[in-house]
């Protein structure tokens, strides 16, 4: 029952692997051969050109979008400049997170909020009191995620604009084939990046133009595979993988706070009353019970355990989301959620919700990993996150 | 300034929550929108020179611990010494002559169907027995069966124990009825089709339920097992002494005085704000608006938690009585039983009760309203010019969100129906009408601010009563937002002339 | 003459469960159907050459999954098949199919409200919750709240704790379920007519309650418990027909040993100085046993079969006033083809599940309003499957069984009951009426029709008052209310006379809980 994206006559007739999941209610490609290394490495080297149209999409707008959208986020919205991009969450009345996402300023009254899961509910809900219009676009638009370095040379190429100094967060309009189209600085690979938003009517030329044009560039079409490896790498979050949406929970303890999530950062506690504000200040003011983090997992250990079984160390070239448990010693500490071999920075990552005190980087801490249908642990140390973070990112 | 007290609404319970507070060392400060007191107990104009003493009349529900407490009886309030004469008018027999007075009521039923009046007895004595632990209920703030607190759970296992001592079979008896229709279960005791309607009928009052509703026989055994004697005088009566008795403790009162929102800091009330643009500081209101007037009006948004406000918002407080006031230019004549009646009720069977229910349903005006019929003036002559008298109405049923809305021919349809039927037993009564006021729900909230017109403030209704009244996370007085207590007819034990949810509103503060 | 352990009375699905767990247990058990096939009111019958109806009930969804383990019904030919939508059509054209694919139902919801489909996993979970609540109540043999039996008491405790466990907010949905109308309940998750409507119909079915009537969004969930493999809110079909169950479950009592006799009508339980000793049939003959477990409805049991002469005044008078009140018929059509419906065409998937004409709240509820005044409703809400199209053993090849339940024919119909063999066709009529608004050529393709009023349920299968339920499933009538607050352990107040039947905890429905908790409650109180 899935719908198709409005690029998906041309990525269907380059997906030769038919390795396709479902996204939001499309057909998303995982990745166009059977190896996600060549996406991959285009991200990472030149571009990889993702559709990212399933992206949920609501458009806000009215006279108190600004007052509203500050009352929903944990951060002040009416700060945000028109022509600028934010990275925020919400929560609900406890503090547990719904969903993450990012709220772009279009205009004076009109803003773009993504989320990772519908949320109409929610923004519907929380209406009363707001002179505001909230409506559905996700349909409406396509959107393609262009991310890599060569990206910003290519699309100043295509659009005849020197996008160079978009700002990191900034948004612009632009033509592109002839077409209408936005340009924000964003994306979820942690490298330098944009993300083009076409009319749904207008796609293909745009996905055309690019992919012409960008040959030149090393432009590869890239997967979800390949984008789920680069955001591990980044260390950036997957609703549903690291954390779970709170009204999609059916017990609390399933439940997480933005600090239980490294999100704490962006929480503005001292402003106008917002949603969760009393229980994140005394969240904050008692400390929280978990910490995400990122871990390190031993190479050598790995290696060691393969050798034990007579087998030279194997790991899946795509990351993994199935969650181990973490111990300190014979207690359970914690789960890492998701994980990848990096091939860039040649070391074996993973994401990992931890209790209290075993957040702190140069914790170590070990691992369930099975060889051979055998538990074992291995060690693993607390790193900082991100794990890759090239300057280009935000310069 | 810690030490003040608001108190938003001079209601009955409004009133009895400022004297009660006020009694107890507080400065008090009541502020009542309309420029009389009394709310739902106020006197209401229909014309010059006639007016009716209230919208409801039935201060037989007005408790006595909350007189005791208050001393009411040194600030004018006197109990009725005589049972008002209660009359179900029937349109080919005698009707029945209703009293509170069993050995009366045993003689009517001997006359009226001879075979109803042992099962009478025996309900009566059933009622009796477990009168004391809804008396109990009725006047304590409701159990918090969820709460794990020592205290608590000893109060529960106090109430718990009360119940068992009842003996078995009566105890399941009242967990069997309880969740009943009132229809079902009046069938099992009486044969009479009209006692039967009559007796039915003020289960339905302040719910959204006909008499083949579940669970119409606990507001049914709310509403009969709390009743005592009438105030002498009427609701005019019982809101002068409790102003008396506000004023007497100091109460500070200001009418014509309606409050735009709270002023809240950091979840903290910190003042009240008029609409007029003065500011009260304060730390301490006591709102007796109904809970969505209060949370969803007086409150910002901003300021309040999501849930909470979902909640408030799906309370169910759908207005489905109107009231036709008559000017009469004489007295109302029935043709049922010769005499003046000072109530007289409409409906000879339990269907009638229940297809007039099924019009709101599908958003319709009864055709045939179910009416319960006041003549204040029989008490209370200074109502209407000598020889005049004022009929008061409440007319079941009136949707709120009646389909084309209420506009003026809607009101006339209303107000035709309910003069029609009430024709019916009184030929005489259109040629007497000197004036007619008809106030649907609609107007009922435009004019007394009540949410969707209902008179109780939210539907009684099993979710709704005791420590779900009107959600659970306030139906202890408390609020989420500090400061501010509530304690209207939103709250446990829910609505009528009662005063004891204001009352135990002032004792939670 | 014989002598059992054990004598069943009805070869209803309840009363084979019972005998099947009682053989296993190694009794020596007798089943005794009046009827000339076994099922009771689970039966398929082919009333029309080729053609075979499930004739009175249609879909399973509740049978207990440890009924189907330990009776190891599968070996014995049980097989169900899931039914994978449930289709709405709407006389405006358009329709609402939800299917087993929650995206794939999400979908279909968006298209009248995208809040609503955002919703409908939220009220998944609440259900959820609230099932986690219910089922093991389901499970257990009900304790009286005035006992001072040690372990009725702690089982009172433990459902206490239950209860103070789920918090306030918890105990606050709890009580809203229990007692707020289907519709009501629904209004405050969802916007749309065309979900809430054929959501809340699962509060009414088998009751004689309208979707506005306090307590039925109870029933609401004790639908939503229906499991198939222990998945939540999947029913389905069994192969062969409703009666493929009944005949697994006997094949299973036959082989732990059980014997079964049918057209053996009983005329009296025999009793003796106040203790059942056997039964006496319509023939004359006796048999004895060491107890005798009714597998029919309360009234039935008390007053018919024991004889008010046997019983305190006071259990007759309690036992009148449960409440039976039948309110639903069914329609049952042979077809020479597939129904095409208007709003979407063709013999798909979509029409392989269950159909509801349950177009709005309003619709529904005024088919209520005719009933509560003694008159079938003109237009009722019909729950239509048709079998054929997932399990074509039921059928002539490209032939049809079209399976319509039918709300409201109310048993007491102002001319009186006994008038609906004259009221019978124009019932079928109005059936088919309703369902020619949504197949414009239903009257060509019927073939054959078989109506059934509350009346016909009532003479045929012995239902009470046609009730399907053996009994209102309101609240007073649940748990330890079910069939009165004296005998709701299965017990009765003759010794050794022993209740199996869906009159007594946990209810209704094709799910073998009473049977198979009542001979559970046989064997742990010893004397069989």
């Amino acid at each position: 029952m899935s719908r198709h994206s409005p690029f998906h006559e041309r990525t269907a007739a380059l997906c030769t692997s038919y390795r396709w999941k479902e996204w939001a209610g499309y057909h998303a490609v995982c990745s166009y051969d059977t190896s996600v290394e060549r996406e991959y490495f285009a991200f990472r080297h030149a571009a990889g050109l993702l559709d990212a149209s399933p992206l949920i999409k609501y458009d806000v707008r009215g006279p108190d979008a600004a007052a509203y959208l500050s009352r929903l986020s944990v951060r002040r919205i009416d700060k945000l400049a028109v022509g600028r991009v934010v990275y925020c969450c919400w929560v609900d009345d406890r503090g547990h997170v719904i969903d993450d996402g990012t709220i772009a300023r279009l205009d004076e009254d009109a803003y773009r909020v993504t989320t990772g899961e519908p949320e109409l509910w929610w923004l519907e809900q929380n209406r009363r009191g707001y002179d505001v219009s909230v409506e559905e676009t996700t349909h409406r638009y396509g959107v393609l995620a262009l991310q890599g370095p060569s990206s910003g040379a290519i699309l100043s190429a295509v659009t005849g604009t020197d996008l160079t100094g978009l700002r990191y967060f900034g948004l612009t309009s632009a033509r592109l084939a002839d077409r209408d189209v936005l340009v924000s600085r964003t994306g979820y690979t942690g490298d330098l990046g944009y993300e083009v938003w076409v009319e749904a009517e207008h796609a293909l030329p745009v996905w055309d133009t690019l992919m012409t044009e960008g040959r030149a560039y090393g432009i590869v079409p890239a997967g979800l595979d390949a984008l789920d490896v680069t955001r591990i790498e980044a260390g950036y979050l997957l609703l549903g993988i690291d954390y779970k949406s709170a009204p999609r929970c059916l017990i609390d303890a399933q439940k997480s706070s933005p600090y239980e999530i490294g999100l704490g950062w962006m929480v503005q506690l001292d402003r106008e009353p917002f949603i969760g504000q009393a229980a994140l200040r005394a969240e904050k003011e008692r400390g929280s019970e978990w910490a995400l983090v990122g871990l390190d997992v031993s190479w050598t250990a790995l290696e060691a355990l393969y050798e034990r079984h007579g087998l030279p160390p194997s790991l899946a070239t795509h990351a993994w989301r199935t969650a181990a448990p973490l111990y300190d010693g014979k207690r359970q500490i914690g789960q890492a959620t998701s994980g990848t071999w990096s091939p860039t920075l040649k070391r074996n990552l993973a994401l990992a919700t931890v209790r209290r005190g075993y957040d702190r980087v140069g914790t170590r801490i070990e691992i369930e990993t099975t060889v051979e249908y055998r538990r074992h642990t291995i060690p693993a140390t607390v790193v900082d996150r991100p794990f890759f973070d090239p300057e280009r990112r935000r310069s | 300034m810690s030490e003040k007290v608001i108190v938003i609404g001079g209601g009955h319970n409004g009133l009895t929550a400022a004297a009660t507070l006020a009694r107890h060392g507080r400065s008090v400060v009541l502020l009542e929108k309309r420029s009389g007191l009394g709310g739902l107990a106020a006197p209401f104009e229909i014309a010059d020179g006639y007016r009716v003493p209230g919208l409801l009349h039935d201060t037989d529900r007005f408790r006595p611990a909350v007189a005791r407490a208050l001393e009411l009886h040194q600030h004018g309030l006197q109990w009725r010494e005589t049972p008002r004469t209660e009359l179900g008018l029937s349109a080919k027999g005698r009707g029945v002559l209703l009293s509170s007075n069993r050995e009366a009521m045993a003689q009517e039923l001997q006359q009226h169907s001879p075979s109803d009046v042992q099962p009478y007895h025996r309900l009566m004595t059933f009622l009796d027995s477990i009168r004391h632990i809804v008396e109990d209920l009725f006047d304590s703030p409701p159990p918090a069966p969820a709460k794990r607190e020592l205290g608590e759970a000893i109060k529960m296992l106090k109430k718990g124990w009360a119940f068992r001592r009842l003996g078995a079979e009566t105890m399941i008896e009242v967990l069997r009825i309880a969740p009943m229709c009132i229809a079902d279960w009046l069938n099992e005791h009486f044969e009479s089709a009209h006692l039967k309607a009559l007796l039915a009928s003020p289960a339905l009052l302040g719910t959204w339920m006909g008499p083949w509703s579940a669970g119409s026989t606990t507001t049914w055994l709310l509403d009969e097992l709390t009743r005592g004697r009438a105030v002498a005088g009427g609701p005019a009566a019982l809101v002068d002494s409790l102003r008396r008795c506000a004023e007497a403790a100091g109460v500070e009162i200001r009418t014509g005085c309606p409050v735009r929102h709270l002023q809240l800091e950091n979840g903290r009330v910190r003042g009240v704000e008029l609409e007029s643009g003065e500011t009260i500081e304060t730390a301490s209101v006591l709102a007796t608006t109904d809970a969505q007037t209060t949370f969803l009006e007086l409150i910002r948004p901003a300021d309040l938690g999501v849930e909470f406000a979902e909640r408030i918002a799906n309370v169910r407080s759908r207005g489905l009585v109107a009231k036709v006031h008559l000017a009469l230019s004489g007295p109302l004549e029935n043709t049922t039983r010769p005499g003046s009646f000072e109530r007289m009720r409409t409906g000879e069977h339990v269907d009638d009760l229940e297809r007039a229910f099924d019009a709101v349903k599908y958003r319709q005006i009864s055709e045939r309203p179910i009416l319960d019929v006041w003549v204040p003036s029989l008490e209370d002559s200074s109502l209407a010019p000598k020889g005049h008298h004022v009929v008061s109405i409440l007319a079941q049923f009136a949707p709120y969100d009646l389909e084309g809305g209420w506009t003026d021919a809607a009101r006339v349809t209303l107000g035709d129906r309910v003069v029609d039927t009430l024709a019916e037993y009184a030929p005489g009564l259109k040629k007497r009408i000197v004036a007619r006021q008809v106030l649907s729900p609609a107007d009922l909230e435009g004019e007394l601010g009540l949410t969707g017109g209902h008179l109780y403030h939210g539907e009684h209704a099993l979710d709704q009563l005791a420590f779900l009244r009107p959600v659970f996370d306030c139906a202890h007085y408390r609020t989420p937002i500090e400061g501010l207590i509530v304690g209207g007819s939103s709250c446990h034990p829910g609505g009528g002339l009662t005063g004891v949810p204001g009352w135990l509103a002032a004792k939670a503060l | 003459m014989a002598h059992y352990d054990a004598i069943i009375i009805g070869g209803g699905h309840n009363g084979l469960v019972s005998a099947a767990v009682l053989a296993k247990a190694g009794r020596k058990v007798l089943v005794l159907e009046r009827r000339h096939v076994l099922g009771g009111a689970a039966v398929t019958e082919e009333i029309y050459p080729g053609f075979k109806y499930s004739v009175c009930s249609y879909v399973v969804s509740l049978l207990r999954p440890e009924i189907i383990r330990e009776l190891q019904l599968p070996r014995f030919g049980l097989e169900i098949l899931p039914l994978d939508c449930s289709f709405l059509p709407l006389p405006d054209g358009r329709s609402l199919a939800r299917w087993g694919d929650a995206e794939r139902t999400r979908a279909e919801v968006s298209k009248f409200s995208a809040r609503d489909a955002e919703r409908a996993s939220q009220f998944g979970h609440a259900m959820v919750r609230m099932g986690q609540l219910v089922r093991p109540i389901l499970k257990m043999v009900p304790p009286s709240p005035g006992s001072m039996n040690p372990s009725q008491l702690l089982d009172l405790l433990q459902l206490g704790r239950r209860f103070q466990g789920l918090g306030p907010e918890g105990l606050a949905l709890a009580t809203k379920m229990m007692t707020m109308s289907a519709a009501d309940f629904l209004d405050e998750w969802f916007e749309s007519e065309a979900l809430k409507a054929p959501m809340s119909v699962s509060g009414i079915i088998g009751t004689f309650q309208g979707v506005r009537s306090p307590g039925t969004a109870y029933v609401l969930l004790h639908h939503y418990m229906g499991e198939i493999d222990g998945a939540y809110r999947s029913w389905g079909f069994a192969k062969g027909g409703t009666g493929a169950i009944s005949n697994a479950i006997a094949d299973s009592a036959r082989h732990f040993g059980a014997e079964i006799r049918t057209e053996a009508p009983i005329g009296r339980v025999r009793i003796e100085g106040g203790k059942a000793t056997g039964v006496i049939l319509e023939n004359g003959d006796e048999i004895a046993a060491n107890v005798v477990v009714s597998g029919v409805d309360p009234h039935r049991t008390f007053l018919g079969l024991v004889g008010e002469e046997h019983l305190d005044p006071d259990l007759v008078k309690r036992i009148r006033r449960f409440k039976m009140r039948g309110s639903s018929g069914k329609v049952n059509l042979a077809l020479d083809r597939a129904p095409s419906f208007t709003c979407r065409p063709g013999d798909g998937p979509h029409i392989r599940g269950d159909i509801a004409i349950a177009p709005s709240i309003d619709y529904l509820e005024r088919a209520y309003d005719q009933a509560k005044y003694g008159e079938f409703s003109t237009r009722p809400y019909l729950n239509v499957v048709i079998p054929s199209l997932t399990d074509p053993s039921v059928a002539p090849p490209g032939k049809h069984v079209m399976s319509c339940f039918v709300q409201y024919a109310p048993y007491r119909i102002k001319e009186g009951p006994e008038h609906w063999p004259e009221k019978r066709e124009a019932f079928g009529d109005t059936v088919v009426d309703t369902l020619e608004e949504y197949i414009p050529d239903i009257r060509d393709i019927i073939l054959h029709r078989q109506v059934l009023s509350p009346w016909d349920l009532e003479q045929e299968f012995g239902l009470t008052e046609g009730n399907i339920f053996h009994g209102e499933l309101s609240l007073e009538q649940l748990f330890f209310l079910r069939p009165t607050a004296d005998w709701s352990r299965y017990r009765t107040p003759v010794r050794h006379l022993w209740m199996c039947g869906s009159g007594t905890h946990p209810g209704g429905g094709i799910m073998g809980a009473p049977g198979w908790l009542a001979a559970r409650e046989m064997l742990r109180a010893g004397g069989v």
